[in-house]
């Protein structure tokens, strides 16, 4: 009986070796597109910050062909509406060329993962910029972040020196669509409502009502949304 | 106890096969024999663990020497193309063989191709691969061939029409391949499996060609670690990779999707210093070690028959200049959208502008920001960094058409006539781990690189990449007169399964046997195959 059980294991031993060795792991699949871009010069040291991330954060980046590649030290620069990458082997900031990404993606500190896509904007200012999606679908709610220099009261730096500019938050936040282009869009009650008819504006003040949604700032005006789209409510856009 | 270690090692060898059939490809041909200056059409089934996206089709002769190769795109597990088989190639047995990147089992199949001019061995015999074992191949009877008939006249249209019943068209993973070619008596052996003894590649795997070898240093003929190489494709918009090589000395480039052939340029030199290196491509033309053992065989008289038969028939349609396949033209890709050293600065055409002689008056005169010099005849070249207001220190990437070159000796006699634009990039540019302090490219009038000297480190290529798509041609209605000497009357690579797929078909001037042979894959990686004769009278 023992023999008999040790020539089925052997038996089988031999088979699924068998098959393992046909089956000879390939080596993992995985493009080699390189990076293309320009050293980034830093910018004039004033208050507030030019950077969404002032840490490089580990992301991914998506090639216009659709290939990705992943954990690189990522940082978007909202002043200049550019994407900075910190390489490691050559020790240097680069700000990767706009036109060869289709988007990016990180996760930040507080563990959201944002994600940005990179589009034409054919309004105010026409060009190619990165927009964060903070809500995608068909009609995706985009937010363009924007950071500007501008002029402010007199202070005094770190090191004493007096200065009157500073960087300032001027986000833009949007609907969009593929066929319909974008449309500004206020963080306020009133804005959203005015993309409703009025029999659906109703529905959506008792949805907003029901979940104790007030809106008041993004998070809050995002969750909004996502409500109304689990809802099913459709916007006239 | 001798028995059952027998049982053991039989079925071992039994589960080994059959492992090894289904992960390796299938390779099929329109014919086994053929005449020199003929063009043999094939098929190629591979398996979904494949990931190259390209296969070699090399055909090999009885020395194990490379005669000639095609490089096909597998497109849903499968391949189609043709391979031109020269005209000088001697009477004898040939193994047309495939092979990928990533798997080490090869399928070969034997062929028999007689040389049209001096025909069969006056011996009478010649050798033939002995001691292979054949790839299984199922006939199905589920799969009908119908209304084919035992015999038709010359120059007569037949209308067949294949049944897949629904059980197994659900099992056909891709298209059928289908012929209707000549047969041959003393019929040659399958295809069947070869063991590589090479080393499959262990990069990173990407659909594409692969380019690979050594940097030497050339005076202690030792591998050279942290050369960096570089693989420039010369196009409007150039293509191009790099490598920096490690302790052995290797390098390895995967090109994409380019059809036909391609100029590629690949030079190296030393990261660090300056030492003279040497590029050594990798030979793969020499696989004496992989070849089966050969045995005398004795023709019979149907063969010579039949390569007597097949000599005239395509002599005269060489004489008739009668084409047999239409060459198609390869489909657009997508490229980058901007080269890969950026979008230029400035771009000049000086054409537009007063003839000037030299590069040093180009640059002076037209290239802002470009600072060209030939004192004491050493030339040097600085870009303007504009972002920082001050001139790089070092030599930028300088590109003639697309080719980087390190030596100004080559531009600095280029005048207005020879340049067709130049870019400039006014900026530090980097590439993957590459930085270049600024970048000048010049596109040359005549565009034919010729300017680029070949030396140790820098090699011309003109590649055979991907094979362009081809469609076997049809007799002419409005030439009638003509003779219709075809030996393959239908070939249809790709036919879509469905429960009834029609096939029309004009049988040729040529008088004999003929088959119509369907051959397909399922979706255990199985291969089925049907056939059918009838005879032409």
């Amino acid at each position: 009986m023992a023999n008999r059980i040790l020539y089925i294991i052997t038996f089988f031993g031999l088979m699924a070796t068998t098959l393992l060795t046909a089956q000879d792991e390939l080596p993992q699949k995985w493009n080699t597109e390189k990076i293309k871009g320009t050293r980034h010069i830093p910018y004039g040291a004033y208050s507030g910050s030019p950077f969404m991330n002032d840490k490089f954060i580990m992301g991914e980046i998506t090639f216009s062909d659709g290939l990705k590649m992943d954990s690189i030290g990522l940082r978007y620069s909202s002043y200049r509406d550019e994407l900075i990458y910190y390489n490691t082997a050559i020790s240097a900031q680069i700000i990767i060329d706009k036109i060869s990404l289709k988007g990016f993606s990180f996760t930040d500190e507080s563990g959201n993962k944002r994600v940005f896509h990179h589009q034409y904007y054919n309004g105010f200012f026409p060009g190619e910029r990165y927009f964060e999606v903070l809500s995608d679908g068909d009609i995706a709610l985009l937010v363009y972040r924007k950071v500007v220099l501008q002029v402010c009261p007199p202070y005094n730096d770190n090191a004493g020196n007096l200065k009157n500019m500073s960087y300032q938050q001027a986000y833009n936040y949007y609907l969009y669509n593929d066929k319909k282009g974008y449309e500004l869009i206020r963080l306020n009650r009133n804005s959203l409502l005015s993309n409703f008819d009025k029999l659906t504006q109703k529905s959506v003040k008792k949805i907003l009502r029901k979940n104790k949604v007030q809106i008041t700032d993004e998070q809050s005006f995002v969750i909004a949304w996502n409500l109304l789209k689990e809802n099913g409510i459709t916007i006239n856009f | 106890m001798g028995r059952k270690i027998f049982t053991l090692l039989l079925l071992f060898a039994v589960f080994t096969v059959d492992a090894q059939e289904k992960e390796s490809l299938n390779l099929f041909t329109d014919r086994d024999l053929y005449i020199s200056g003929e063009t043999l059409l094939l098929k190629v089934f591979a398996p979904a663990s494949e990931q190259s996206g390209v296969v070699s089709i090399d055909l090999i002769n009885r020395n194990g020497k490379k005669v000639t190769g095609v490089i096909l795109e597998i497109i849903d597990r499968q391949a189609d193309g043709f391979v031109y088989l020269p005209d000088s190639l001697s009477s004898g047995s040939y193994l047309l063989r495939t092979s990928t990147r990533t798997s080490k089992i090869r399928t070969c199949k034997e062929l028999y191709i007689a040389n049209r001019f001096t025909g069969l061995p006056e011996s009478n015999s010649d050798m033939k691969p002995v001691g292979i074992v054949p790839l299984n191949v199922t006939s199905v009877q589920d799969l009908q061939v119908d209304g084919i008939e035992n015999q038709y006249k010359p120059r007569q249209k037949v209308h067949a029409t294949l049944q897949l019943p629904a059980g197994l068209l659900n099992q056909i993973d891709g298209d059928l391949s289908v012929s209707v070619a000549g047969t041959t008596q003393g019929n040659m052996a399958p295809p069947f499996l070869q063991i590589s003894e090479e080393e499959t590649s262990q990069s990173i795997v990407k659909e594409g060609i692969n380019i690979d070898g050594i940097i030497t240093d050339l005076k202690t003929a030792k591998p050279f670690k942290n050369a960096v190489v570089y693989l420039s494709i010369p196009d409007s918009i150039p293509g191009f990779q790099y490598f920096i090589t490690g302790e052995d000395g290797r390098f390895n480039f995967q090109i994409g999707k380019y059809y036909g052939k391609i100029p590629v340029v690949i030079q190296c030199f030393a990261k660090e210093n300056s030492n003279l290196l040497k590029i050594t491509l990798s030979d793969r033309n020499n696989l004496k070690n992989a070849m089966p053992a050969f045995e005398p065989r004795t023709f019979t008289t149907e063969f010579r028959k039949s390569v007597a038969k097949s000599t005239d028939a395509v002599t005269f349609r060489k004489i008739f200049n009668q084409q047999e396949i239409t060459i198609q033209p390869a489909p657009i890709i997508k490229r980058d959208a901007y080269p890969y050293y950026g979008v230029p600065t400035k771009t000049i055409d000086p054409q537009l502008f007063i003839d000037l002689p030299d590069f040093n008056e180009i640059s002076k005169e037209l290239l802002s920001g470009v600072k060209f010099r030939n004192y004491n005849r050493i030339p040097t070249l600085q870009v303007f960094n504009a972002a920082q207001q001050f001139y790089f220190n070092d030599l930028p990437l300088l590109l003639l058409d697309g080719i980087p070159i390190r030596d100004l000796n080559v531009i600095k006699d280029m005048g207005t006539k020879d340049i067709d634009k130049v870019e400039i990039c006014q900026n530090e540019r980097f590439y993957g781990d590459l930085i270049f302090p600024g970048v000048v490219a010049i596109y040359t009038s005549k565009a034919d690189y010729t300017r680029v000297p070949e030396s140790n480190d820098l090699i011309k290529l003109n590649l055979e990449v991907i094979q362009h798509h081809a469609v076997v041609n049809t007799p002419s209605e409005q030439l009638p007169n003509e003779p219709d000497l075809r030996q393959v009357i239908l070939w249809k690579p790709t036919l879509k399964p469905a429960p009834k797929m029609e096939l029309y078909f004009q049988t040729s001037d040529i008088r004999g046997s003929y088959k119509v042979v369907v051959h397909g894959k399922t979706t255990d990686g199985s291969i089925i195959y049907k056939e059918q004769s009838f005879e032409v009278n």
